[in-house]
């Protein structure tokens, strides 16, 4: 890795742990390897949201580039939210993409994640099943996000309804992920999650 | 790409610090609206992708970017900074004003040009010397400069071959002309006419000129300056067949009744101002021709022109 994003992410690291959001144990980095081209962030999902409460990993990649061009972020805890992919992790944010500035550091991608947990943008969606659920039925889609916050994110709010409802899919011989993502993608109705299943 | 802040003596203030490298301003310039200041370096990186201010995105391009105030430079100029060389052994503490100094004789530093003590002479990087090897190098000199020699024959007898086809063909030409000149006597005048307008056209190119001391005048140049006189002609594109005839031209012995001795001269130099000179490039000399000279009488004119030289007083 050239000179400049070694020493940009090496003073970017010192800043974040040195951040009273960090003493608030709101964000977080770590090293992968010694290299600093790849981090671990950690955001914990905001107040007031369906998210509070949950831890979220993200992986953080430096492109050589650095800081003239994005770092490459990508959620690793699954995560149910209009501008995130509840498959991939990838994330829809501008600053991420062309609105990239040289002056943007790890701290404010983060922060900036944090934003868009707790301010999702229904119409620029990155996972259009989400984006739907999000604005037809937004009691469902909060109670959907504190579902997989409290299951992959260690979230307090468990759900028994929802809980039952995935062991019934297990029961059948369906694995607890993919029972998730299709009763979640279906509001929740077991039999046309079931038809989908196994169609 | 700033300095790396570790690199410096006592405590930095953030200000002072560029934004995309983070690290200490290096050859600073700022946006202009909003001010934020960059390395030079940096900053033009950054625009080559976005014409944005990478803190706050107003827009900006590489021609809107100014000097930062003097005194940003100042408070920059005064911090003291370790020598990039520390790890290869100096202990220089410098202003950052006069780093460069420094690194430009620095001791220390590895890649300082060094000539090789042990007899080939040739100049290379202090950190090359321990792997330099004397023959082998001079060698690879030998062997480039063999190289070289090699093209060049190769171009010369490749000029050589180009240069008999041309004298061959010239041979040939200059027969037919002859052969057309003895059977068409019309053929004179046109040949005739050729060379008229290529001296018209050389005269046309040459700046005039004015003579303010026409007592300056050598009248009896020697072989050096008649020389350095036909060099000047021949790059300032003079005719060829009239080259030989014109710088004979510039001795008084050459010169027509009315210029051929003291006494004509001084008596004749009232029509001196009548001349329409020409500059020769560079030199302190003048041409008189005679297709810029109708009115001038034959007496004061020679064929295929004159020139003079001047000790000074040309303009």
């Amino acid at each position: 890795m050239n000179n400049i994003a070694t020493q940009r992410i090496k003073r970017e690291f010192k800043e974040v742990i040195k951040s009273e959001e960090l003493a608030k144990c709101s964000i977080k980095v770590d090293l992968v390897g010694d290299s600093y081209t790849e981090l671990k962030g950690e955001v914990a999902g905001p107040p007031d949201t369906p998210y509070e409460g949950g831890t979220f990993f993200l992986e953080i990649k430096v492109p050589e580039t650095y800081p003239f061009n994005p770092p490459k972020v990508r959620f690793m805890t699954k995560i149910w939210h209009p501008n995130i992919s509840s498959v991939t992790g990838a994330i829809c944010l501008d600053i991420l993409k062309d609105q990239w500035a040289a002056a943007m550091t790890l701290r404010t991608v983060l922060l900036s994640l944090q934003a868009l947990m707790a301010a999702a943008e229904p119409d620029d969606p990155q996972d259009a099943v989400v984006a739907k659920q999000y604005k037809e039925f937004p009691e469902i889609f909060a109670k959907t996000a504190s579902h997989w916050t409290n299951v992959y994110a260690g979230g307090p709010k468990k759900n028994i309804e929802f809980d039952s409802k995935i062991q019934r899919l297990i029961d059948m011989g369906i694995e607890r992920d993919h029972a998730c993502a299709a009763l979640s993608s279906y509001n929740w109705d077991l039999e046309r999650a079931t038809e989908q299943l196994f169609s | 790409m700033g300095f790396d802040i570790v690199r410096f003596v006592g405590e930095v203030d953030e200000e002072i610090l560029c934004p995309i490298c983070t690290g200490v301003l290096q050859d600073p310039v700022q946006a202009p609206v909003c001010e934020h200041a960059f390395c030079k370096g940096c900053i033009l990186e950054w625009l080559l992708r976005q014409s944005t201010c990478p803190v706050d995105r107003l827009s900006v391009n590489v021609l809107q970017l100014r000097p930062v105030p003097r005194i940003l430079k100042n408070l920059l100029n005064r911090l003291y900074i370790i020598c990039e060389n520390n790890t290869y052994g100096c202990q220089r503490v410098v202003k950052l004003d006069i780093l460069d100094n420094h690194l430009a004789e620095c001791e220390f530093n590895p890649k300082r040009p060094f000539p090789c003590e042990q007899g080939c002479g040739l100049i290379i990087p202090k950190d090359e010397h321990k792997d330099h090897n004397c023959v082998k190098e001079l060698r690879e000199l030998v062997h480039k400069q063999q190289q070289k020699i090699n093209e060049m024959q190769q171009d010369m007898v490749n000029y050589r071959y180009e240069m008999t086809g041309i004298k061959e063909e010239m041979r040939v030409l200059k027969g037919y002309v002859r052969a057309l000149r003895v059977c068409n006597p019309s053929v004179r005048a046109v040949t005739d006419d050729i060379e008229r307008d290529e001296i018209e056209r050389w005269s046309s190119s040459l700046p005039e000129a004015r003579v303010t001391r026409w007592g300056g005048m050598i009248s009896t140049p020697d072989d050096y300056l008649q020389n350095n006189i036909k060099q000047a002609l021949i790059e300032s594109g003079c005719p060829a067949h009239i080259l030989d005839d014109l710088v004979k031209n510039c001795h008084e012995r050459n010169w027509p009744s009315g210029l051929s001795s003291l006494e004509t001269r001084q008596h004749n130099r009232r029509h001196y101002d009548r001349y329409i000179c020409k500059r020769v490039p560079g030199k302190q000399a003048v041409i008189v021709l005679p297709c810029d000279n109708i009115m001038v009488s034959d007496d004061m004119m020679a064929e295929p022109g004159l020139i003079m030289i001047f000790a000074h007083g040309i303009e």
